[in-house]
């Protein structure tokens, strides 16, 4: 059996070096026409301007969320998807992005007046440390055979 | 006399690498300011970095940016291998021209058919692409995966590259895969000449008068060689900073560079300005047409630049894979503990510096420039005049927004800015 509705698939960066989103534009190369035919790519901002956050049934995302702007943000994401995926050891653990999180006092006196400008959290915190998060793909970048895997898994209708 | 004052703010200004927002001050029709916001996402490189050892330092450093990875990874190997004094072996040379050459076939791919390609064909994303032209996207997937293949081949990865370290390749090549590879290059060309036609007859102008600066080298590696200018500077890698001068943009939060006290311009567009020559024959041969369009002073040259340099990376790496005899090598050891050295090559948007402290093994200091750093002066000066000139007395400035927002992009993405970098090198201007 067809089935006809597509997934509504969202791609967000958080605070990171968008390496995880830069190599799924890789596994791309084989595998999107593919899985343009079970979803619509309805916000990824390196591929499409347009950027609705709404309805969701896949949110894929990567980075660490450092900010009080990252983690409203990701609020957002979290309350308009069905199924939120962690892309990349960032989301699931806050390394690297989150390094600040190791500095000593120091480094850490270094950075105060930026961290305070910029309404940046006390610590870089893990996806799952503010939201509820239903899967995680590990690696830096995102592992290319587990992230097939688990999207198609859940592309499946 | 209408009220001409507007207010335009591009927030996470889309299908650019990375994130920034743009705010732009209209006053009585006049720009009065341009901003580009690019702090709120900093990682703090420039304290990480300190104090890692010599052999992490390229790793970490790769996690600045994910599309300009073996960028920074290769710059900052090159300098810590200048501090230590290790010199690489020949083949470890030609691994790193070919590394460099995965790079940019993938990242100015994506960079033409996903970034640039909507604003030629009208559309918000590639993905909308009208059927009888979505082959074209097929074919950016094909262009990118032999890229992609390429980076595996020789380097293990495309994003955060394994192999590639201080002193060597830590792999073997595995030569049964050759054959493919060259094929898989070979196949795409084709596809090469079809965008290069593209841009060729794509009529969008911006010439302004700019001293372009790139490292060149005598067979277009991106690798080695000296710094040269337009205006005709000749300067060797290790010297670079000190034809450089930081300079804090006039109400923004951000600062740029100039070169011996002027804008300039680093990037594809620059290179083949400086150095077409220096291409691979079979790329000169095919591409004859587009590349008497060089040297140009149109912004929007850097897309042909970026197809040619495309072709050229597919051909010298045809040669190379199909010239060499690859051998497993150990990596070469530092003969000392303490240094510093510099390292310069040619990222993908332009000229990366790196100039590298070390002491008993460890980071003491890093000092970086970016390409989009070196041309942010001139990138936010063309947005101010693109503005301008769309700003019409008799017009509602109101009306003219959409116009204005588009062109705007336009322009930006023609420099190709990496704001993933970006966030770490722009200086900030404490008001």
């Amino acid at each position: 059996m067809i089935n006809k509705k597509k997934k509504r698939v969202g791609i967000f960066s958080l605070t990171c070096d968008e390496g995880c989103s830069i190599y799924l534009i890789e596994i791309f190369n084989k595998k999107l026409f593919d899985w343009l035919k079970k979803m619509d790519l309805v916000y990824f901002l390196s591929i499409r301007d347009k950027r609705e956050i709404k309805n969701l049934d896949i949110a894929l995302v990567e980075g660490v969320v450092t900010s009080e702007k990252d983690k409203e943000y990701l609020k957002k994401i979290r309350s308009n998807s069905k199924i939120l995926i962690a892309m990349g050891s960032c989301a699931i653990n806050t390394m690297p992005s989150g390094q600040r999180n190791n500095f000593n006092t120091k480094q850490l006196g270094e950075i105060k007046d930026h961290l305070k400008k910029y309404n940046f959290l006390q610590r870089a915190l893990a996806l799952k440390e503010v939201v509820k998060v239903d899967n995680e793909i590990i690696g830096c970048p995102i592992n290319e055979k587990i992230f097939i895997k688990v999207f198609e898994k859940y592309l499946k209708i | 006399m209408h009220n001409n004052d507007l207010d335009i703010n591009i927030s996470k200004l889309s299908k650019i690498e990375g994130h920034t927002d743009l705010d732009i001050k209209i006053r009585n029709n006049k720009v009065e300011d341009v901003g580009l916001h690019v702090m709120e996402n900093m990682r703090f490189f420039n304290q990480a970095v300190c104090g890692q050892s010599y052999s992490n330092a390229p790793q970490l450093v790769s996690r600045i940016c994910g599309t300009c990875s073996i960028a920074h990874l290769t710059a900052c190997i090159e300098a810590i291998e200048k501090a230590l004094e290790i010199k690489p072996s020949e083949q470890t040379m030609i691994l790193r021209k070919l590394t460099m050459y995965s790079m940019m076939i993938r990242d100015h791919a994506l960079h033409l058919y996903f970034f640039v390609l909507p604003d030629i064909f009208n559309i918000d994303s590639a993905l909308d692409m009208p059927k009888e032209k979505m082959n074209l996207i097929h074919e950016a997937l094909h262009i990118k995966e032999a890229g992609n293949n390429l980076s595996n081949l020789i380097a293990g990865r495309a994003v955060h590259a394994l192999f590639e370290q201080v002193g060597g390749f830590s792999n073997e090549i595995d030569k049964t895969k050759i054959p493919a590879i060259i094929k898989e290059l070979k196949r795409i060309r084709s596809y090469v000449i079809k965008l290069a036609e593209i841009f060729y007859n794509c009529k969008w102008e911006f010439k302004r008068k700019t001293n372009f600066v790139a490292l060149t080298t005598s067979d277009f590696s991106f690798l080695e060689g000296k710094i040269k200018s337009t205006n005709g500077a000749i300067i060797e890698e290790k010297d670079y900073w000190n034809h450089l001068h930081n300079v804090v943009l006039p109400y923004s939060q951000a600062s740029g560079f100039e070169f011996e006290g002027s804008e300039y311009m680093v990037g594809a567009l620059a290179r083949l300005n400086l150095n077409k020559d220096a291409l691979h024959s079979n790329t000169k041969k095919d591409m004859e047409k587009y590349l008497n369009v060089f040297p140009s002073d149109n912004v929007y040259h850097n897309n042909l630049a970026q197809v040619i340099e495309i072709m050229h990376s597919i051909d010298h790496s045809i040669e190379l894979l199909e010239k060499l005899d690859f051998k497993k090598e150990a990596i070469v050891k530092p003969t000392k503990l303490s240094g510093e050295g510099v390292g310069v090559i040619e990222a993908a948007r332009g000229t990366l510096y790196y100039w590298i402290g070390i002491n008993e093994g460890k980071v003491r200091y890093a000092n970086l420039v970016i390409p989009t750093a070196q041309n942010l002066i001139n990138m936010r000066s063309d947005v101010r005049n693109i503005v301008s000139d769309i700003c019409n007395d008799k017009v509602l400035i109101k009306k003219l927004e959409n116009k204005i927002r588009k062109e705007v992009e336009k322009i930006i993405r023609a420099y190709d800015p990496c704001m993933s970098c970006a966030a770490h090198f722009l200086k900030i201007n404490w008001k």
